[in-house]
């Protein structure tokens, strides 16, 4: 498969030759599947496809002719940086060209306003390196340290670390974007000058327009340099230490640590976390899924299944552990009074301290995404939410009593409820629920699994982040509307008239469950006939 | 264990390098987290020098790169794909370096080093390997016992009149074909070393090449016949150590060999070891004394046949079922084993030596790109990737560049030369005998 000759010709006098391929087997390098995030599902068998070309731009000038260009042949395209995010960023359609920004990878600080603005080929741990440094930080998103920071925050970006700010794109400053037919927007206060130091701008924000809530996957645009704001941290060195696979951050512990408290009940989790958020301490608080634990603790992973095998849903149930990362952002005695206040926080709920090692082996520089894929080989988080910490707290347990009716060919996990934290300082809660299983078994029930939670959360009020581009849209969108759905097609058909813009984005998954024969015993919403995607 | 609602069938593996469909597994389950090419993120410098793959820093597609390379490999597996120039490019424009293997172990259990190694022993097989360029090298050990095609009756010519070598010993110098023929510097230091230290040694009676390039190159047929000589000819010479100066010889005695020939590295009858380990333990028990100053300011580059690709070989073979579980049960290889440590004490104990490290060091160490058969066959990545690493030597201000491989010394020397000649590169074993 390739794009036309024409097309081709016009894109490689843009670029060179150097940075563009249509051999089958440099594009066979950019297969969506068989691994990866949200890979061995229906979704990634059935709505994927190998590129028909692959270009590399340098420059937004660059981006804004591929995609002119793309308009002019139509020429399906998708804007691409590492690929971690599953098949939802790889090409849906025949003959797409495959847009790789890693060469565009500027970077500066501006260390008298706080922010750094970044192209998307920045990654997240060379970026939180750099704010390191400077005594500043980043929060890195959940998705990991080698995701790009662009498509992270035009995407998710929520970590433990959300506990001092939590919206995401509250952190996203001026922004640049080529549109879907080659015109630059410019948002926030880039709008009207080169310094990117205010999100808000001039006018309506437009942020929404990049994320919905969790983002529309490249099919509003593309977005070619972005500010983020950077939080101040504390003075000390983090020592990088240890040899692979055993490696951390040594913390400085008069400034910096990492706490584990065990407490006797859900109940009682969710009191600690409250407080944390109402007395205003500490840099992170979470609850995450036990079996993390487990991967953490073992060397491998037959050993993992050693150590999860021991527990049952008793054991589960009757687990309750709160990791905090208390920071002396100001000085250490406000880290002594952090703790001494977290102290009775636990104490008043009858908690007790867990031994903790002084080093941070995952959330400051690494989030380490990698690793939920030692025990099964498949992976995704089919939900991520944030509402408020009662809506977090039964949003898990009600995604575990699901997903037990799909246990096979998910892993036992014993009813966790997945992973709850705080954000905002306690005025929001987070939830996230997430699966595994392993991609030699049927893999079907996953993707029934996969909607059933969007009937689920409709049927129980539950606020979801998967409204869109992740879901059927037709399903969620006159739920949650009730006429999201108008409004959301209504803005990809202004702005890209075409639909050259990663189609059949945000129309994907209605797609899927159309083509896909064992969706159709599920599929109990209404759709149009047609969709209204251009031919 | 509660998978007793899953009958996932077990299949039979084993990482046996000669059939590419006993990596399947591991190449499918490559997540694209991309561990293989990024520096590993605690230790992410900052905004330069963030990656440790030279070809896919090279080449910036994807497909360069292990993420691309094992899905490619997969293709290949399922007889996708005709063999082409593109696809011998992206397979063989790689030093495989180890960088891939460690950093996808550092969170998964996959084997992608010798998924790579599969892949090139397939390309042979069928006929579309190796590279024009290892071809003539293999021509040359069959015919010269060295891959530059030199007389044979050369090769120990390095051995001059002050360096005493010993008729029977228990130590074997198997100075390899760069400090025999080209790099002379290097085994005559490391003769004096071993005299200082009142090691005696001796050397083989007739040495051949490790047919590192052979198995390096998917030749596997060639690597298993010279392995099982120079196993026979170290065995019979009574030696109970086998010592190299070269990083890559050492890779080739301690994890090829044993792999070729499918057993554990403890089975060789004989010790493998670097003379990093030795000068190390030598410095430490007090047999060798660096005592003369040496002025000089100068990195170190852990050469990846001496760090990461160096762990001991443990043969298996066995079953894999629920959830890719294996059994028997298996230590896997992750590039702990490596010298890292060793150079370093070795340095620091070189009165006048200041040491100051590169960004990226160790496990996360940027290949210089001339091992394994890259710089024969693709002399411009091995040229990009030493040019890569010499930024870190200028932006840290070293004098020197040391490493402990004559593949990194020779192509350091070339690019060295190409800028300017500040920068002096030198092999540890001549540091340590300008120290004595």
């Amino acid at each position: 498969m390739a794009i036309a000759k024409e097309a081709y010709k016009a894109l490689e006098s843009l670029v060179g030759s150097e940075f563009i391929t249509d051999d089958p087997v440099l594009c066979e390098g950019y297969r969506s599947g068989p691994g990866g995030y949200e890979s061995a599902t229906g979704y990634e068998k059935v709505m994927t496809k190998i590129p028909g070309a692959v270009i590399l731009p340098r420059t937004t000038e660059d981006v804004q002719k591929i995609v002119k260009i793309c308009n002019r042949y139509k020429v399906a395209y998708v804007p691409w940086s590492t690929g971690f995010y599953g098949p939802r960023s790889h090409c849906h359609v025949e003959n797409e060209l495959l847009i790789d920004m890693k060469r565009m990878r500027d970077f500066e600080i501006d260390e008298k306003h706080w922010y750094a603005t970044v192209q998307p080929g920045v990654t997240y741990s060379p970026l939180q390196a750099e704010c390191l440094k400077r005594g500043g930080y980043v929060v890195v998103g959940g998705g990991g340290a080698q995701v790009s920071v662009v498509a992270n925050m035009i995407c998710d970006g929520w970590s433990p670390l959300s506990l001092r700010i939590g919206f995401p794109h509250r952190r996203i400053l001026g922004l640049e974007m080529v549109l879907p037919e080659g015109e630059i927007l410019k948002m926030g206060s880039l709008a009207v000058h080169d310094d990117a130091f205010w999100g808000e701008g001039i006018g309506p924000d437009l942020r929404g327009m990049l994320r919905g809530y969790t983002g529309v996957l490249g099919c509003l645009g593309i977005v070619t340099k972005l500010a983020l704001k950077i939080l101040p941290f504390q003075p000390e060195e983090l020592k990088p230490t240890g040899i692979s696979p055993n490696t951390g951050l040594a913390l400085p512990t008069n400034r910096v640590k990492w706490l584990n408290f065990q407490v006797p009940s859900k109940e009682a989790e969710t009191k600690v976390m409250y407080e944390i958020g109402r007395a205003e301490i500490a840099g992170a608080v979470t609850k995450v899924p036990l079996f993390w634990r487990a991967i953490a603790k073992a060397e491998g992973k037959e050993e993992f299944w050693d150590i999860w095998g021991k527990e049952s849903e008793e054991t589960i149930k009757n687990f309750h552990i709160v990791r905090v990362l208390l920071i002396g952002y100001t000085s250490e005695a406000q880290m002594r009074y952090d703790e001494a206040v977290l102290n009775d926080i636990v104490k008043e709920v009858g908690g007790v301290q867990r031994p903790t090692k002084p080093i941070d082996q995952s959330w400051i520089k690494n989030a380490d995404s990698a690793g939920m894929w030692l025990m099964c080989g498949a992976y995704v988080s089919v939900d991520y939410v944030i509402e408020s910490i009662p809506h977090a707290d039964t949003h898990g347990p009600t995604y575990a009593a699901l997903k037990a009716q799909y246990t096979p060919p998910f892993m036992p996990d014993y009813g966790d409820p997945g992973w709850t934290m705080v954000c905002e300082a306690g005025h929001q809660g987070y939830s996230e629920y997430l699966v595994y299983w392993d991609p030699d078994e049927d893999t079907n029930p996953v993707d029934q699994f996969y909607v059933e939670t969007s009937k689920m959360n409709i049927r129980d009020r539950y606020y979801t982040s998967l409204l869109a581009s992740h879901q059927p849209l037709y399903l969620t969108g006159p739920k949650y509307g009730p006429n999201y759905h108008e409004w959301l097609l209504k803005v990809k058909g202004e702005f890209d008239p075409q639909w050259v813009c990663h189609p059949p984005v945000p129309l994907a998954h209605d797609e899927f469950v159309e083509r896909a024969e064992w969706m159709k015993p599920i599929k109990d919403w209404e759709t149009p006939e047609k969709f209204p995607i251009p031919e | 264990m509660a998978n007793d609602r899953y009958d996932t069938p077990k299949k039979k593996v084993s990482f046996e390098v000669r059939d590419l469909n006993n990596f399947v597994y591991d190449m499918s389950r490559c997540i694209k987290c991309k561990g293989c090419y990024w520096v590993e993120h605690t230790y992410m410098p900052g905004i330069k020098y963030t990656t440790r793959c030279p070809s896919g820093t090279w080449k910036e597609f994807d497909s360069y790169q292990a993420a691309g390379k094992l899905r490619i490999g997969l293709a290949v597996a399922e007889g996708k794909f005709d063999w082409s120039e593109k696809l011998l490019e992206v397979i063989y424009a790689d030093p495989l370096c180890g960088a891939c293997d460690v950093g996808c172990k550092r969170n998964l259990d996959l084997e992608i080093g010798l998924s790579l190694e599969a892949l090139r022993i397939k390309a042979v097989k069928d006929g579309a390997g190796p590279m024009p360029a290892h071809k003539k090298i293999a021509k040359n050990i069959a015919s010269k016992h060295n891959r530059f095609g030199s007389p044979h009756e050369n090769r120990e010519k390095w051995v001059t009149k002050d360096i005493k070598v010993a008729a029977k010993a228990d130590v074997l110098y198997f100075a390899g074909c760069s400090a025999s023929y080209t790099n002379n510097e290097i085994a005559q230091a490391t003769g004096k070393i071993l005299n200082a230290s009142g090691t005696p040694f001796m050397v083989m009676k007739d040495e051949w090449c490790c047919g590192n390039v052979l198995y390096s190159v998917g030749m596997i047929d060639e690597a298993v016949e010279t392995a099982k000589r120079n196993i026979e000819a170290v065995r019979a010479s009574g030696a109970k150590i086998l010592l190299t100066s070269c990083a890559e010889c050492y890779r080739t005695w301690k994890v090829d060999y044993p792999k070729m020939l499918d057993i554990d590295t403890a089975d060789l009858g004989f010790t493998v070891m670097h003379l990093l380990d030795f000068a190390d333990k030598a410095i430490e028990d007090g047999r060798l004394k660096p005592a003369k100053k040496v002025d000089l300011r100068l990195t170190y580059h852990d050469a990846c046949s001496v760090s990461r690709l160096s762990d001991a070989w443990r043969p298996w073979k066995g079953e894999r079922g629920w959830m890719g579980t294996i059994e028997p049960r298996y230590k896997r290889r992750r590039g702990t084993e490596g010298l890292y440590a060793q150079p370093r004490n070795i340095l620091g104990a070189i009165p006048g030596l200041t040491v100051v490290e590169m960004p990226r060091i160790r496990e996360n160490a940027f290949c210089c790109g001339a091992g394994r058969g890259t710089k024969e066959a693709f002399p411009e990545l091995a040229r990009f990737a030493a040019g890569q690493r010499f930024e870190e030597v200028k932006e840290i201000g070293a004098e020197a560049l040391v490493s402990a491989c004559p593949f990194c010394k020779n192509n350091f020397s070339q690019t060295a030369k190409e800028n300017g000649g500040e920068v002096k590169v030198m092999d540890i074993a001549e540091v340590i005998a300008a120290s004595l």
